[in-house]
């Protein structure tokens, strides 16, 4: 059984905001992809508050290059970026058997954009409510 | 008043008896004893009938007979001799005497002469009646063929007329094609808008083109002899596009081959802009939805922040979402300011202003915000500039929308250490040119092309996609133009050319004019 440093063995309170490193290893760790800077910062934050370890991506080749490393538990993904990054990196994962099993929830602006998007675990459309998010991601990997 | 009758013989007993005998039988007896007396008589009696003796001592009978024949053809006269003389009766039938008695003459046979001439007379009588009414009643019947003539050709002139002014005035326009495409006719409206070009090419004359227009209805009517439709843009000779409505008709020859087409044209401009408005209002609804959804979450994340911030103290986290909520209101003000441009039908207000104060007045508004972002501002701006007319309101929010635009690509640039903006009035003869350069991030082509587009924005979250379509309106609306040189990584060149005074066209003179008319496809591209 995992265990965090601290020696608890669900994910700790403790929680380090500069480094996510330091964070409890127990914590699952979501990607946030997203242009908008001030909306990766809310989600983010958002995310540590609530005990999750993140890390973020402002586009989807950025966000494509990190799955390796960071091997996320769940992408939160902004479907409209520009040239279509949203839709693209959404492929990209799903054609690749590495990471096709990662689970997506899906943030659009668009109504009915997500229908294109078949397998996401979930579905958020903006404006959305801090709680509704957290639910969807607390429902499909658990705190 | 009984008939004359002239009696000449040289015997004055003959006169006597048959003067007797021809009183008796109802005539008005003149006698004269030698052919001169009776010709004097006989133009001073004019009788219709002359008996006379052809052996007479001076004129004879002969010779009177030819002078009262050659002055008056239808007096009849009847002449009488001896016997041996046939030669001289036969003379006198050839100068057309009516009869010839033999001396003595006896009463049945004068009376049968006479009779006889009474018919001839009667009978010349009738035919000259006969010719009379003839005459009468062809001049009659040519008269009112004449008037008839007349008649026809004025209803003809009437009804050609009528025609005309129904072609001329039908509220579309018509031309008449040939087999070359060559106009043949048109009518006012068209000429109104297109100039007088009889034996012009049509694509020529309203579409600028050198080669007949691809689906070219006038062609395929030719063809098949059907009518055809289509819609086009066109030209007209002030260089003002419009969207017509186009349909043929065939006009045949006796033989039935169709030696012209008819072409009848609608312009539904006024229809088309009001399409292409309500589908950019649809599209500016979708837009508009989207970007407040992008807005309202990056609200909802900045007030997220200063919350969480204040429930774990956490000072730092709270000037951050109070950055963002401030960023973001500035968004959405914008935002809405641009939709309530966009919806709202604007009149030009044109004044006439000072160029230099006027382009002070836009340098002094940006200014501060430039210098907020650490970026160099230069003003480079002629100082004997003069006036132009146009709506200082409007405009001055177009280089605004244009300012804004440098800022940001210098706000994005990371590349360089230092980013400057040149704000430059210039002119030329019939213009004012404003130059906005900046050494930020430049653009692409592609971005170049799209630049003016409805909705398009390269700031992605940030642009609502309508700040550069509305300076590029409002330019055009002023009769202006936008050039844009740009090197992705370089910068941006805009010129924005104004002229010194409105086109006929855009001016007070006709106030109609809205902001946004156009939203076609060649408006939402810069040109």
């Amino acid at each position: 059984m995992l265990k965090c440093r601290c020696g608890a063995t669900s994910p700790c309170e403790t929680t380090n905001h500069d480094s996510l490193q330091e964070r409890c290893p127990m914590a699952k760790k979501i990607m946030v992809v997203d242009d908008d800077p001030v909306i990766v910062k809310y989600i983010v934050t958002l995310l540590q508050d609530n005990g999750y370890a993140t890390c973020s991506a402002a586009n989807g080749l950025e966000a494509y290059h990190m799955l390796k490393d960071e091997r996320p538990d769940l992408i939160a993904l902004d479907l409209e970026m520009p040239e279509e990054w949203g839709t693209k990196f959404y492929r990209r994962l799903t054609k690749d058997e590495k990471f096709s099993s990662i689970p997506v929830v899906v943030i659009s602006g668009l109504p009915g954009r997500h229908l294109s998007i078949k397998k996401a675990v979930g579905y958020l459309a903006k404006p959305f409510e801090p709680g509704q998010l957290l639910d969807l991601i607390k429902k499909t990997i658990g705190p | 008043m009984s008939e004359k009758i002239l009696l000449v013989d040289d015997e004055k007993g003959i006169r006597k008896v048959l003067g007797i005998s021809l009183s008796d039988s109802g005539y008005q007896v003149l006698t004269a004893e030698s052919g001169e007396e009776a010709l004097h008589l006989f133009r001073d009696h004019n009788p219709s009938i002359v008996l006379s003796d052809i052996r007479m001592p001076g004129m004879d009978g002969i010779e009177l007979l030819r002078r009262i024949k050659a002055e008056s053809p239808d007096t009849e006269i009847i002449m009488f001799s001896g016997h041996g003389d046939m030669d001289l009766a036969i003379q006198s039938l050839k100068y057309e005497a009516a009869d010839f008695i033999l001396k003595p003459v006896q009463d049945d046979a004068l009376y049968v002469a006479l009779k006889r001439v009474h018919e001839r007379i009667s009978v010349r009588q009738q035919l000259r009646e006969y010719t009379q009414d003839l005459e009468r009643l062809v001049r009659e019947k040519s008269e009112r063929l004449v008037a008839t003539e007349r008649l026809a050709a004025q209803q003809y002139q009437r009804l050609a007329q009528r025609y005309q002014q129904l072609f001329d005035e039908v509220p579309c326009y018509i031309s008449v094609h040939d087999k070359d495409l060559r106009l043949t006719a048109a009518n006012r409206r068209f000429q109104e808008d297109f100039g007088h070009h009889t034996g012009s090419y049509c694509y020529t004359v309203y579409k600028h083109r050198h080669a007949a227009c691809p689906n070219c209805p006038v062609i395929q009517t030719f063809e098949d002899g059907q009518s055809h439709y289509n819609e086009a843009t066109v030209t007209s000779k002030s260089g003002d596009e419009y969207n017509v409505l186009s349909w043929t008709a065939p006009i045949h020859n006796e033989a039935g081959q169709v030696t012209q087409v008819m072409e009848m044209s609608t312009n539904v401009t006024q229809v088309r802009k009001l399409q292409s408005h309500l589908t950019s209002l649809g599209l500016l609804i979708g837009s508009i939805s989207h970007g407040i959804k992008g807005l309202l979450t990056a609200l909802d994340g900045g007030m997220y922040l200063v919350n969480s911030g204040f429930s774990k103290g956490d000072k730092h986290q709270i000037q951050e979402g109070w950055e963002t909520v401030n960023l973001i209101v500035g968004r959405i003000r914008k935002m809405v300011l641009d939709i309530l441009y966009y919806a709202r039908e604007r009149e030009l207000q044109w004044e006439h202003i000072a160029v230099l104060t006027f382009a002070d007045q836009v340098a002094a508004t940006v200014e501060p915000k430039i210098r907020a972002h650490g970026i160099q501002f230069v003003r480079d701006i002629d100082q004997s500039l003069g006036t132009i007319a146009l709506d200082a309101t409007v405009v001055h929010s177009a280089l605004l929308n244009i300012l804004d635009n440098a800022i940001e690509a210098c706000i994005e640039d990371k590349s360089k250490p230092s980013h400057t903006i040149t704000f430059g009035v210039k002119q030329d003869d019939t213009a004012i040119l404003f130059h906005v350069h900046d050494n930020g991030i430049g653009m692409d082509k592609e971005t170049q092309a799209k630049l003016f587009t409805l909705f398009f924005s390269s700031k992605g979250q940030k642009g609502t996609g309508l700040g550069l379509f509305i300076a590029n309106q409002i330019i055009r609306q002023h009769g202006g133009s936008i050039k844009v040189q740009s090197e992705r990584g370089e910068g941006s060149r805009f010129v924005i050319k104004i002229p010194r005074l409105p086109s006929t066209k855009d001016s007070a003179l006709a106030p109609q004019q809205t902001i946004p008319p156009t939203t076609d496809a060649s408006a939402l591209t810069s040109r």
